[in-house]
């Protein structure tokens, strides 16, 4: 079964690497364009159910990778599958996914707040988790979070019994 | 009732019957929380000490903030603050509100509570045990006993201030001020 899977993903989309990475985990490592047709694809191979949709900083290589877990409900064949790409660093653009997975909303909105990717066809990017405006998204790797703390809660006296 | 406490009782009865019956808000901020059942229900049984949770902060008079306070915490606080009715008092449990504990460098976690609302007591460690929660009480009724316990009337004094740092850190608070913020509010 997951044979007849990977090989039909290597035949339908084209610079798709497909690799078992222990019991019932398939990595799929693929292009940004092709996401939205692959996750259809695999929604009507009875995988739906979207667990998470995540991000990572590489500021080395200078890319962020997006990280999509889709699992399945079926018994006789349950696959975890893991989708892993990775799109520039300078101008971070995803597609949304809402249309296949209406539950991907929520993430989305917290990938753009919290790494800075802009999330093409989002209906409504408004704040979810944070509070102040940041000029740097507080979870890349060039945030400095020891000086940013520093200067803002430090800066903020205490109240004495006299004053 | 103790006999030897009679003379206390006639002299100052509602300063005696606020300290055998507090009513707390647990403020569930953070992992602290996960202490409190215990502490409320069978096994140390904090009503020996006249504890006793209710359900709504308009009711209460002890506020525990249980954890590290985040900046959306930091305003539901406020808030909560604002609606006991006095007098009041409120603890700071585990070290994360007291100096930030483990996130001092946290972008998101306000690292000293007593900035923003005044705090009479702190129950150190990470995480304190539920006999500690019962020690802290019984500290609680020396200073409300010894007339030390007066952190609402700070803020009542300094609201100014208080309010000054809060709106620093949050920007402009969607609410109107609870006391005048003069200089010196009696």
């Amino acid at each position: 079964m997951n044979e007849s899977l990977t090989s039909e993903i290597h035949n339908t989309f084209k610079n798709t690497k497909c690799s078992i990475i222990g019991d019932n985990r398939l990595l799929i490592k693929t292009e940004n364009e092709v996401i939205a047709a692959l996750l259809k694809f695999l929604k009507d191979k009875n995988f739906n159910r979207l667990a998470m949709v995540s991000c990572v900083d590489w500021i080395k290589r200078e890319t962020f990778e997006i990280i999509y877990i889709v699992a399945s409900f079926c018994i006789e064949n349950p696959l975890n599958i893991i989708i892993k790409t990775e799109i520039s660093r300078k101008k971070p653009e995803i597609n949304t996914i809402i249309d296949i997975f209406e539950n991907a909303e929520p993430y989305e909105r917290e990938i753009h707040e919290l790494f800075g990717v802009n999330v093409i066809g989002h209906p409504r990017l408004i704040p979810l988790l944070l509070e102040r405006e940041y000029k740097i998204p507080p979870l890349r790797k060039d945030f400095d979070m020891r000086k940013y703390s520093k200067e803002l809660f430090d800066s903020i006296p205490f109240i004495g019994d006299k004053k | 009732m103790d006999r030897n406490k009679i003379s206390k009782w006639l002299k100052e009865p509602g300063k005696m019957s606020q300290k055998y019956s507090l009513s707390v808000v647990y403020f569930c901020t953070g992992c602290g929380i996960i202490e409190i059942p215990p502490v409320i229900t069978a096994r140390w049984d904090a009503e020996r000490f006249g504890v006793i949770p209710v359900a709504s902060a308009r009711h209460a008079n002890l506020f525990m903030v249980t954890g590290y306070v985040s900046l959306k915490t930091l305003k539901a606080i406020i808030r909560t603050y604002e609606q006991m009715p006095e007098p009041k008092y409120v603890v700071g449990f585990g070290s994360c509100p007291i100096n930030g504990g483990m996130y001092w460098d946290s972008y998101n976690t306000i690292k000293h509570l007593d900035k923003y609302i005044p705090v009479d007591g702190w129950i150190a460690g990470c995480m304190p045990r539920p006999e500690a929660i019962i020690i802290g009480v019984t500290h609680l009724w020396t200073l409300i006993d010894k007339g030390m316990a007066k952190g609402y009337v700070k803020y009542r004094k300094k609201y100014k201030y208080f309010r000054q740092n809060q709106e620093k850190l949050l920007g402009k608070l969607p609410w109107q001020p609870a006391f005048s913020t003069g200089d010196n509010n009696e």
